[in-house]
């Protein structure tokens, strides 16, 4: 059980942000960790008559547990149909899917995004990980994408160490000259911020920041030099008390994605 | 020599200095003169799981990962592919998870990778170190849905399909197989990546039921397994239960493989386990956490943990055994059931492996 009079950790403070992106009545596709929980929580609050979508085919399941992978039964729970793989990430690239919601290791000033490796050599990087899954696929074809993080110097990159799925590319219209479906990710989320892209030059840019983080300290977070939005930059909105309990009692009570590592 | 034209910045970036290695994944006229010299006819396949491990997993097969990761995936039958010690294989998937448990006993020489992890349980360390040492060597980088766009275009029967995934990523310079090309319906430019269609040498599936001939009927995702089953030389099929063949024709709708694409039809009650096999048991949550957490440290963590569970067990019941017998059966089933919403829920809490506490319990 866990402890609902502490205050919100920076995981369930993510969860909370990534879900107030998420309209009620749209279609999402949601990644494994926070995605899910942001996913789950949005449907149990703000937006109760969204889709969820998962890679393993899972179609609109009936919540049920957190699930702990996209192939588990909860992503599957009573699905009217579920989708072979290659019919599932097809749903992007046909129009299907509003909005798709990723992790990543690394990211860089234009969205692009690393699950690869750390490290500049293939051949002997300093940690390999996972490789992309789905993340190149939803990145590549989805309509509007949110990507999901932890903040710091080498985690913000100008430059990331492999391209596994691509943002804006270059900035411009790079991502559409390359022949990419969809507006590329229109957010970037962390527990200190909440940034979106320039829409020329698509440069990753403060949209809110968590209350006590300043742009300067958001800047001291980042590998690279982040743009300022016009006019004064809002706090970004954060848990409510409302939500955090439905976060701790409803949406993932043994905290599978939102208690810290220790 | 090799036999086709492969992409030559991911070559030079993989540093492949004899491509031919790259071509049976790709060979379409080997593959379908596999599948014409099969045996056609409607005939009994029925045989043990050593026989059909030894019969139609050779050494040097390009193997495929099934289900996803731990889900309908064949670990039991895997596991006997590393107790017959087969070597230099090839492993594709996607996910590719479970080709780190033949890379630990050095069976894999070449992987074409996709995915390697256990999402929230984390990353591979055991991957990540064998790739180091250079123990395996990566052929080819593919998201998910290349790879199945890959087995997709083998099942519709054609050379390769214009794909709108992978484009401008890293994935493009580390995969010899893709090429980029024009659009040819566009006036504009218009970038696409041709993906070929992909033929493994030879996989193995765990289905619910099948009957002898190997028609083999799959609940939950299908994931790739269908598409898989179109595509490669060889098919060993396994199930949880052989069943008259009317079964199938009369009570099983859906996702079905034919007969004609099996060449063994294995009967294996618990294949999936310490997966989970949908409608019939749930995962053993404690087990993976104990190859990510305490395999992950060392090779020899690893070792210590799979000589146990593989070379330590002759076959899936005393694996099963060894979870906690009738009591891991009843708990997994129960666990499986609620989880599908068959059944009331439950409380999914348990007793998480760290490494400072185990609790011995897998359910």
């Amino acid at each position: 059980m866990r402890d609902l009079n502490a205050p919100a950790n920076p995981l369930e403070t993510l969860a909370y942000i990534i879900a107030q992106q998420i309209h009620d009545h749209s279609i999402v596709y949601i990644g494994t960790g926070i995605p899910m929980v942001a996913g789950i929580l949005a449907k149990k609050t703000h937006a109760p008559n969204i889709t969820i979508v998962y890679e393993s085919g899972g179609q609109d399941p009936i919540e049920g547990d957190m699930p702990w992978s996209v192939g588990c039964p909860f992503t599957w729970r009573k699905s009217p149909t579920t989708m072979e793989m290659s019919y599932s990430f097809a749903q992007c690239y046909n129009g299907y899917v509003d909005m798709g919601f990723l992790g990543f290791a690394q990211v860089d000033m234009y969205g692009n995004v690393n699950t690869h490796m750390i490290g500049k050599d293939f051949h002997k990087p300093a940690v390999r990980m996972t490789g992309s899954g789905g993340n190149n696929d939803l990145s590549s074809l989805t309509e509007n994408m949110v990507l999901v993080g932890l903040q710091s110097p080498d985690k913000f990159l100008e430059k990331v160490d492999f391209i596994t799925s691509v943002g804006h590319l270059t900035g411009g219209n790079s991502r559409r000259e390359a022949g990419l479906i969809g507006n590329g990710p229109a957010a970037v989320i962390s527990p200190w911020g909440v940034y979106d892209f320039h829409p020329t030059s698509k440069r990753m840019r403060v949209k809110s920041l968590t209350p006590g983080v300043t742009f300067d300290i958001a800047q001291q977070l980042t590998g690279f030099e982040l743009l300022k939005p016009e006019g004064d930059i809002p706090d970004t909105k954060l848990v409510t008390p409302e939500a955090l309990k439905i976060i701790r009692t409803d949406v993932d009570p043994r905290g599978v994605f939102t208690t810290m590592p220790t | 020599m090799a036999k086709y034209l492969y992409n030559e910045e991911a070559v030079a970036n993989l540093r492949l200095s004899d491509t031919s290695v790259l071509d049976r994944l790709v060979d379409f006229e080997s593959a379908r003169a596999a599948h014409l010299k099969k045996e056609h006819a409607k005939k009994d396949k029925r045989m043990s799981l050593a026989e059909a491990v030894a019969t139609y997993v050779q050494d040097g097969d390009i193997m495929t990962d099934a289900g996803f990761s731990y889900v309908r995936t064949p670990h039991q039958a895997f596991n006997e592919v590393i107790r017959q010690g087969k070597k230099n294989l090839q492993m594709i998937g996607a996910p590719n998870t479970n080709q780190s448990f033949f890379i630990s006993y050095g069976l894999v020489d070449y992987s074409h990778n996709s995915y390697t992890g256990a999402e929230m349980r984390g990353i591979d360390k055991s991957y990540d170190r064998a790739l180091k040492a250079g123990k395996v060597k990566i052929l080819s980088e593919w998201s998910h849905g290349g790879v199945a766009q890959g087995f997709k275009a083998a099942q519709l029967g054609t050379p390769g399909v214009c794909s709108k995934q992978m484009l401008g990523s890293d994935l493009v310079r580390y995969n010899p197989y893709l090429q980029v090309i024009q659009n040819p319906l566009k006036k504009d430019k218009d970038p696409v990546v041709f993906v070929p269609a992909l033929y493994p040498d030879v996989a193995i599936i765990h289905c619910h039921v099948a009957d002898k001939y190997g028609n083999g009927y799959i609940y939950g995702p299908a994931v790739n397994d269908l598409a898989v089953a179109a595509a490669t030389r060889k098919l060993i099929i396994t199930a949880e239960e052989i069943v008259p063949e009317n079964d199938i024709r009369y009570n099983r709708e859906g996702q079905i493989i034919p007969f004609f694409y099996a060449d063994a039809v294995v009967e294996l009650p618990f294949g999936a386990v310490p997966g989970n096999m949908p409608g019939c048991y749930y995962w053993s949550r404690q087990w993976w956490e104990k190859i990510m957490r305490f395999g992950g440290v060392s090779d020899e963590n690893m070792m210590i943990l799979l000589n146990e569970w593989i070379m330590g067990t002759k076959n899936q019941f005393e694996f099963v055994e060894k979870l906690g017998g009738a009591k891991w059966i009843a708990e997994a089933r129960r666990q499986t059931k609620a989880a599908e919403g068959d059944n009331e829920d439950i409380d999914f809490s348990y007793e998480e492996y760290t490494l400072k506490h185990d609790s011995g319990l897998y359910y």
